[in-house]
């Protein structure tokens, strides 16, 4: 049961396209997992549909033009895969991207959603780096400047250096658990931390924690050990 | 929605369904000189750049050439034929400007479908028959006060962020928020009730 959701906010600048790539993949990510969201995402899009069918339409150009554009459009879809035009049975999905091999063993990874499982698939190489005892990164590339994007591993009950912000912080948990002061985080949940929030995660007892996770700015250390380890979510431009 | 508005709606379903299974090049004609206009005038809305003729032009080739391909998968009991259509030009806009370099670090390996995807729609619906609740998101727009409305608006047609709508109106990012929250809880509201 996911108990931890993006905003309305988040939900509604994912559905009109503003928000950006790097917590839209996070955004994603949750709602293929959580029906709620999934739910609220169609009234979303439903307020764009209504916004199109209301839009004020452009004046058309003279009747020829419009008619060209057309007979243009319908040449680029004749010219197109023949076998698009074939009536035939609802478009399959195209097939999941196979997980690296060394992925797929792993359980940590057996069910992540599709996109995080396309992020893998195109990372093949993931490089762990150990922050500290205990918690592992991988960043990814597929960040902008503003955004890391990377995975995290803590090792079953294992404790993170407390850490602040400067920027928001966003976790989605994919496997596993973690808490903290302010509560226990399972699969799909979805936390943000705003700048100044403070907190120490820890990965619960039985298992490890796999969460994916996009920071904004550089993370400050607060606690002593903060000199001696990375952060929970470390940021250095690469 | 007016009562004929939601009847027109089942026309475009209506239409996109043909397109679908029957290649219908005659219904596929209907659809794209009722919607070209449509997207055109959601696109001018945006302002700067983009709003080029040109731009708007190429952005109405694109998604009718994907409204063709994709329509065997259009379920009108899911969306309706404009919620459909809206995605697919929003999709269509998204990569625009990772082309046109707005977000220009992002790399190749996810791409825009990957992100926004129709997967979601495989979920139960929780709330009443699609068409329905299409028609109660109609009549809620239009009871929204206008502040409210407004941000509604920028967000979708502009494309813009709660932050680029908090400096442009130069008000409190919160106030923002609070609005588009505001407007959110009334049109669940009439969705549920
Ligand atoms: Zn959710």
């Amino acid at each position: 049961m996911i108990h931890h959701h993006p905003d309305n906010n988040m939900l509604l600048e994912y559905a009109s396209g503003s928000l950006n790539w790097a917590h839209s993949i996070v955004v994603a990510a949750h709602l293929q997992l959580c029906p709620k969201c999934a739910a609220d995402l169609k009234l979303l899009n439903g307020i764009g549909g209504n916004l199109l069918a209301t839009s004020a339409p452009a004046l058309a150009s003279a009747p020829e033009q419009e008619k060209q554009s057309f007979e243009q459009l319908m040449q680029r879809i004749d010219s197109g895969n023949q076998s698009f035009d074939a009536p035939e049975a609802p478009e399959q999905k195209a097939p999941r991207t196979a997980l690296p091999r060394k992925l797929a063993k792993d359980p940590v990874f057996a069910s992540v959603p599709p996109v995080v499982e396309k992020l893998l698939g195109q990372n093949s190489a993931l490089r762990w780096r150990r922050l500290s005892k205990g918690l592992k990164e991988a960043r990814l590339k597929t960040g902008q400047c503003q955004h890391e994007v990377a995975f995290h591993r803590i090792a079953p009950g294992n404790k993170v250096a407390e850490h602040d912000h400067r920027g928001t912080e966003i976790t989605m948990v994919l496997y596993g658990s973690f808490s903290d002061a302010d509560g226990i985080y399972s699969r799909g949940d979805f936390l943000v931390r705003e700048p100044g929030e403070t907190h120490r995660p820890t990965a619960t007892q039985n298992h490890e924690c796999l969460c994916l996770s996009v920071v904004e700015a550089p993370v400050a250390l607060t606690g002593i050990m903060g000199k001696l380890v990375n952060p929970f979510l470390s940021f250095r431009p690469q | 929605m007016q009562a004929s508005d939601q009847a027109r709606n089942d026309e475009w379903s209506r239409l996109l369904i043909r397109v679908g299974r029957h290649r219908d090049r005659a219904a596929f004609e209907q659809l794209y000189f009722h919607f070209s206009p449509l997207i055109k005038g959601f696109q001018f809305s945006r302002g700067g750049q983009s709003s080029a003729p040109e731009a708007a032009d190429e952005l109405v080739q694109e998604v009718l050439f994907k409204v063709w391909r994709k329509a065997p998968s259009f379920n009108p009991d899911k969306a309706a034929a404009s919620t459909w259509i809206y995605t697919i030009m929003r999709n269509c806009r998204i990569d625009a400007l990772r082309r046109h370099g707005r977000q220009p670090d992002t790399d190749e390996s996810l791409n825009v479908e990957d992100i926004w995807d129709d997967s979601q729609d495989d979920q139960p619906l929780i709330y009443l028959q699609q068409s329905r609740s299409e028609s109660a998101v109609a009549d809620g727009l239009q009871s929204l006060p206008p502040e409210q409305s407004h941000v509604i608006e920028k967000a979708y047609m502009e494309g813009k962020s709660h932050s680029e709508i908090s400096e442009e109106l130069g008000l409190p990012l919160g106030t923002v928020k609070s609005r588009v929250r505001l407007a959110l809880k009334k049109l669940q509201s009439t969705i549920v009730r």
